[in-house]
């Protein structure tokens, strides 16, 4: 048997994205918006098929794993690349052009996003990021009348090179001393011992984490993250923030789990001292920000700094509580950002300034943004506070009790940056001339669900923290 | 037959020739070249590693076939990308290239 009704979703997800192409190539007169939609059909289409393979266990060769796991980022990255297709539909219509592309990029993204959550060998964990990592080249360039696109490309593509190959050499490093690529090989050769091979292999994990801390943005390797966030695209940006982003921490959390466990006193502190610096810089930095799409940049760095403490204080509980997270992080962004792209439309500006009594302008749109917010600060009532109390809970019982206080502390000073936005939409008057918005239909009915979903997870996440505990029972 | 320890010197001192000119180079093609210079550390890496440990397998082979693959691909993205940058400005310096606070 080859199982390759294992890599069924992701055929038809490749089959989709060149048929949006092709459509797109075939019938150039065809409305723009209308491919935005057939992309979310397609997408929530292979989301529902995928709910299937829930609670199935299969793999493909030993190279690709099934299972609950893979189906959790599976729907995750699907009902991303769903609600943001529909986000993107009038944007793409109205700024850029080849649509078809676009959502084609959209989708093949997701199915490296996929592979990078269930591949368990390091050949096709590091194909399946490569892929990721090629789609958002293109998207992030993909404004070819705004110049600051091309450039966020050209810095994100040298840069993301540059770590891909000291990805690539810390790997080699760990083949070598392990003679093995499959994570569970790693494993059993590991917990063997290597003997006087330490050393080397204490290079090759510097090195995967340097490699790795760059794919996920972690401080000091995030020189990227500002530049690609302000140059792509709204809804690009959104897309790199939440599915890259979730990407990098289900590959991080799989290899890191099945496969160097048995080392682990020789990479905790490494992954420690990362989310110490990352909270810490991401938060201060983030301070002096005037742009939305770069103060959301640095925060989302430090969102990482928060998620890479679960990666220290590795166990199940800690893992899952990390699920949990990319969870409620990944509704809580993407209200965010949906609602700024509709600000975006109406108005064209992206600066926080421009926010300047959005309250009177459209309640709506403010309110969301709002809960949005409230909820990165991790204020009680929304996602953020419980997924992160959850979180912090989580590392403080495995002993990185200062770990968890950092994040702590930090999460107060973020609440500062996130304050500032919210006084321009609520305390400040709109300058004169500045009438009410328009946000279409569909739009303001997805931030309504997305509000919805922050207090639903904020106030009762044991749903969603059953799906995080079966996604990660099999990975210890 | 050329010890392991050799090869890993000479990959060590080509990676580290590579790390040298990212971080020093300005041309956005020189940088370039230089990481195709780490990454070929890497090839020689994967394909000593391999022949000394299991020849029979040949795990490091296909690893390197595919780290090649890949990376010819980057380098057409990247070419691509830069190509449009010098169109608009006329320059592939990544100093001049700052709009964005870099």
């Amino acid at each position: 048997m080859n199982h390759y009704e294992v890599l069924a979703p992701e055929l038809v997800l490749l089959g989709l994205a060149f048929a949006l192409v092709t459509l797109e190539l075939l019938f150039p007169q065809l409305r723009k918006d209308l491919v935005a939609y057939l992309t979310a059909a397609s997408a929530i289409g292979v989301l529902v098929a995928s709910a299937f393979f829930a609670n199935r266990s299969d793999s493909f060769k030993d190279l690709i794993q099934l299972d609950n796991y893979t189906t959790f980022f599976r729907i995750l990255f699907l009902g991303t690349a769903a609600l943001l297709a529909i986000a993107s539909a009038h944007l793409v219509r109205d700024k850029l052009s080849n649509a078809g592309e676009y959502y084609g990029l959209l989708l093949l993204g997701v199915i490296g996003a996929t592979y990078m959550a269930a591949a368990s060998e390091l050949l096709t964990a590091y194909i399946a990021l490569e892929l990721l990592n090629f789609t958002l080249y293109v998207l992030v360039s993909f404004d070819r009348k705004d110049p600051r696109s091309g450039e966020a490309g050209l810095k994100y593509i040298l840069l993301s090179a540059f770590a891909s190959a000291l990805l690539l050499f810390g790997i080699s490093f760990i083949f070598g001393v392990t003679g093995t690529t499959s994570y569970a090989g790693i494993r059993h050769a590991l917990e063997a011992g290597i003997g006087e091979y330490r050393g080397t292999l204490v290079v090759g994990l510097v090195l995967l984490l340097t490699g790795l801390g760059f794919k996920v943005a972690a401080v000091p390797f995030h020189m990227w993250t500002p530049d690609a966030y302000e140059g792509a695209p709204l809804p690009v940006t959104a897309y790199i923030s939440i599915v890259a982003k979730a990407a990098g921490f289900a590959l991080f959390l799989r290899l890191f789990s099945q496969a160097f466990m048995p080392v682990i006193s020789d990479w905790r502190w490494m992954v420690a001292l990362l989310a110490a610096l990352t909270m810490v810089f991401g938060n201060l930095i983030a301070l002096q920000q005037v742009n939305i799409k770069r103060l959301l940049a640095y925060s989302s760095i430090s969102q990482v700094g928060y998620m890479l403490i679960a990666i220290a204080a590795l166990s199940h509980d800690s893992a899952t509580a990390l699920l949990l997270h990319l969870g409620g992080y990944a509704i809580t962004n993407l209200a965010a950002f949906i609602a700024i792209i509709a600000f975006y439309n109406a108005t064209g500006g992206e600066e926080i300034r421009d926010f300047r009594g959005l309250a009177e302008r459209h309640a709506g749109l403010a309110m969301t943004l709002t809960i949005a917010l409230f909820s990165l600060a991790g204020m009680p009532l929304f996602a953020g506070f419980m997924t992160k109390f959850i979180l912090f809970q989580a590392a403080a019982q495995h002993g990185l009790l200062w770990l968890s206080a950092f994040g702590v502390v930090t999460s107060m000073i973020s609440l500062y940056y996130y304050l500032m936005v919210i006084r321009q939409m609520y305390v400040l008057k709109p300058r004169d001339g500045d009438g009410r918005l328009r946000v279409p239909l569909l739009t303001s009915a997805v931030l309504v669900v997305l509000a919805l979903g922050i207090f639903f997870v904020g106030i009762w996440p044991t749903p969603l923290f059953r799906a995080a505990a079966s996604a990660t029972r099999l990975l210890f | 037959m050329i010890p392991l320890d050799q090869v890993l010197v000479f990959s060590g001192i080509l990676f580290a020739l590579g790390v040298y000119g990212v971080l020093t180079r300005r041309n956005a093609i020189a940088i370039l070249m230089s990481v195709e210079l780490m990454l070929t550390a890497v090839n020689t890496n994967f394909i000593a590693f391999g022949v000394f440990h299991r020849p029979s397998l040949a795990v490091g082979l296909v690893f390197a076939v595919f780290v090649i693959t890949v990376a010819a691909a980057e380098v057409g993205l990247a070419l691509a990308i830069i190509l449009r940058i010098y169109r608009q400005r006329t320059t592939a310096n990544v100093d001049e290239v700052d709009i964005l606070k870099w």
